[in-house]
């Protein structure tokens, strides 16, 4: 065992001292959300840090859908994922070959398109969603998922292209021209050498367009509707139009919403690791 | 196997000419190796022969076809790269099964000829294995692998051993060498290392600036430069040039150094008063008493004694001068000598457009 040094003992120490502030503050919203969920209607805002008399009561509800709120909890959390995987996997679809045109076949003016793509995010979205209303109803898109879809796709694409044509850039060339003299077409050359090579980035922008979806208010809100068409965010938002929220309700209702997603993280995390090209060349 | 024709093959990137005019025939079976300083083309030539790289004028011809407008996998060619360039995703048996898989052949020949290679390069326990778990010349010889496994007419080589540590480098350029050997492939293999190109190849293209200086077998190039580029480039240590001017008088000659050396040139061609660059290889030159006749006059600054061989640098007038000698000298620096030239070695070049006098 290496002998601990004072420098190494005063680095950790200065990480910590950062780390656990920054740990809790994140951590501390959680609790709460988590906290008033499993409390009871008349405690809930009793300030404890542990309920007097701890309850699943309240998830009972949700999961039985016996609020007026809740009427439709599992159809919306169903459009929420629908939404958020058909983002997810069209983003990668639509970046990926856009990545591999650009950074690997080179195709003229392919950077000039990245630019373009990437110019869209000067403007914030949030003053993009009036535009993006309109041209959806002229497609005749309100109320249908599709739109939200559509609006997501086109926010979440520009990023998702310049992150994996700097991936793809990374693989080094070499391997392309040894494919092509191994007999590869471009398509196989996409599909059997640039599509393993990239999963790690693969699977870091699926969870993120995803993620970007299931996430989404402005957009959801105003291209859906429909109480049978919205997704669980929406709904979540709906339950704030009354006086008297059932404010126990709206926080079990987000835990259940915010976990999805931890899970995607925790799930995904070891294929988001590097090293996957070590040892195609000598570097 | 085939042989190959390029043909007044000329590449230009933009404005830019890389490739002059080039033209010369590569024989059935033969190892031509490629040499010349870094951005001389070399590279740029072997990747117009590879179809990677577009021919901007002039034709390449594989066995008779002339293949510029024909694409890489038609070519019937393969390539190893400089940093091998193997698919870090597969395992060695798939790395190299990749191309055949490609061209769907049977399972059976793709077994068999893979076994053929993986037992030709000793990578037989290694076929499970990934890239990343191998060492460098392991690597290269999956590339090699990769290459065999497809039968092709030609191999192409790009540096292929300048990634490898230097001792692995020797024991690499055998096992290429013995490989042509065996299978007797018409290869084409490029290299800025000139020790390389000497001990491997059949015969040698020396390229400069865009342009074939000399083509012909090592020794050839080695006896007979055809100009001053090739004789310093060709031999370590390189070949000790003087400049000076032809003086003759009776019968015998030498060549007068701008400080007054004179250098004793032999039967070596040239007219009198001519300025010349005068070439002499250091193991041609050898100690002599100082006060001998004919004998270069000259101080030793360094010594340097690599066992086998004792190289010696001096000082002779205004020129560095180095010399080999097998034996170990019993010299120090500063110790003013005498040197002897053996004058049939001497190489005389026109010291305005470099190239050798003929005798």
């Amino acid at each position: 065992m290496k002998p601990i040094s004072l420098r190494t003992v005063t680095t950790e120490a200065k990480l910590l001292l950062i780390g656990i502030p920054v740990l809790v503050w994140t951590l501390l919203p959680v609790y709460n959300l988590f906290l008033f969920s499993i409390s009871p209607k008349e405690s809930a805002f009793a300030g404890n840090l542990w309920p007097d008399h701890p309850t699943l009561h309240i998830f009972a509800v949700v999961f039985g859908e016996k609020h007026y709120y809740l009427s439709h909890f599992w159809l919306q959390l169903w459009n929420s994922l629908l939404i958020a995987v058909t983002v997810g996997v069209l983003t990668l679809i639509v970046a990926t070959c856009a990545a591999f045109a650009i950074s690997r076949l080179k195709v003229k003016g392919g950077r000039a398109v990245m630019n373009l793509a990437l110019f869209t995010y000067f403007i914030p979205a949030a003053f993009l969603a009036v535009p993006m209303y309109k041209t959806m109803g002229n497609y005749g898109l309100l109320n249908n998922q599709w739109a939200l879809i559509l609006a997501m796709l086109t926010i979440a694409a520009p990023y998702s292209i310049w992150v994996l044509k700097q991936a793809s850039d990374k693989l080094p060339y070499e391997l392309d021209e040894a494919a092509k003299m191994d007999g590869a077409s471009p398509l196989q050359l996409f599909r059997l050498v640039y599509l393993p090579l990239m999963t790690p980035s693969l699977v870091a922008i699926g969870t993120y367009a995803l993620l970007l979806a299931w996430n989404e208010y402005l957009y959801a809100f105003l291209l859906l509707s429909n109480d049978r068409q919205i997704t669980l965010g929406v709904a979540l938002g709906n339950f704030l139009a009354a006086d008297d929220s059932p404010w126990e309700l709206l926080m079990a209702t987000g835990l259940i919403y915010a976990l999805p997603p931890a899970a995607i993280y925790y799930v995904f995390k070891r294929y988001m690791v590097g090293g996957l090209t070590a040892g195609a060349v000598k570097s | 196997m085939a042989s190959v024709t390029f043909s007044n093959v000329e590449k230009s990137f933009g404005s830019t000419k890389v490739i002059h005019g080039i033209g010369f025939d590569i024989r059935d079976g033969e190892f031509m190796v490629l040499v010349g300083p870094s951005g001389c083309g070399k590279s740029t030539l072997l990747r117009m022969l590879a179809g990677l790289e577009e021919i901007s004028a002039g034709t390449i011809a594989i066995d008779g076809r002339v293949v510029n407008d024909v694409e890489s996998k038609d070519r019937d060619i393969a390539m190893v790269f400089q940093s091998y360039a193997l698919y870090p995703h597969m395992t060695v048996a798939d790395n190299m099964a990749f191309s055949l898989k490609l061209r769907k052949a049977q399972a059976k020949v793709i077994q068999e000829r893979m076994s053929r290679a993986a037992k030709i390069l000793n990578l037989e326990p290694y076929l499970a294995r990934y890239p990343r778990e191998l060492s460098g010349g392991q690597r290269q010889r999956v590339a090699m692998g990769r290459a065999i496994v497809r039968d092709p007419k030609v191999f192409l080589f790009d540096e292929p051993l300048s990634n490898l540590d230097a001792k692995l480098r020797v024991a690499m350029r055998a096992e290429i060498k013995a490989l042509h050997q065996r299978l007797k492939t018409t290869t084409v293999y490029v290299t800025h290392d000139q020790v390389e190109a000497m001990t491997m190849a059949d015969r040698i293209v020396v390229m400069h600036d865009g342009r074939v200086e000399q083509i012909g077998t090592p020794l050839d190039l080695y006896d007979h430069p055809g100009n001053l580029f090739v004789a310093q480039f060709i031999g370590s240590p390189a070949m000790n040039v003087v400049e000076g001017t032809i003086k003759r008088e009776n019968g015998t000659g030498h060549v007068l150094s701008h400080s007054g050396v004179r250098w004793p040139l032999g039967a070596a061609a040239g007219a009198e008063g001519q300025s010349v660059a005068y070439g002499i290889r250091p193991e041609h030159l050898s100690l002599t008493d100082a006060k001998a006749p004919a004998a270069v006059p000259a101080e030793i600054t360094v010594v340097e004694p690599t066992g086998a061989e004792t190289e010696l640098l001096l000082q002779a007038g205004e020129a560095q001068i180095v010399l080999v000698t097998h034996g170990r000298p019993q010299v120090n620096p500063g110790d003013r000598v005498g040197l002897a030239v053996e004058p049939a070695m001497v190489h005389v070049f026109d010291q305005k457009t470099g190239q050798r006098l003929a005798a």
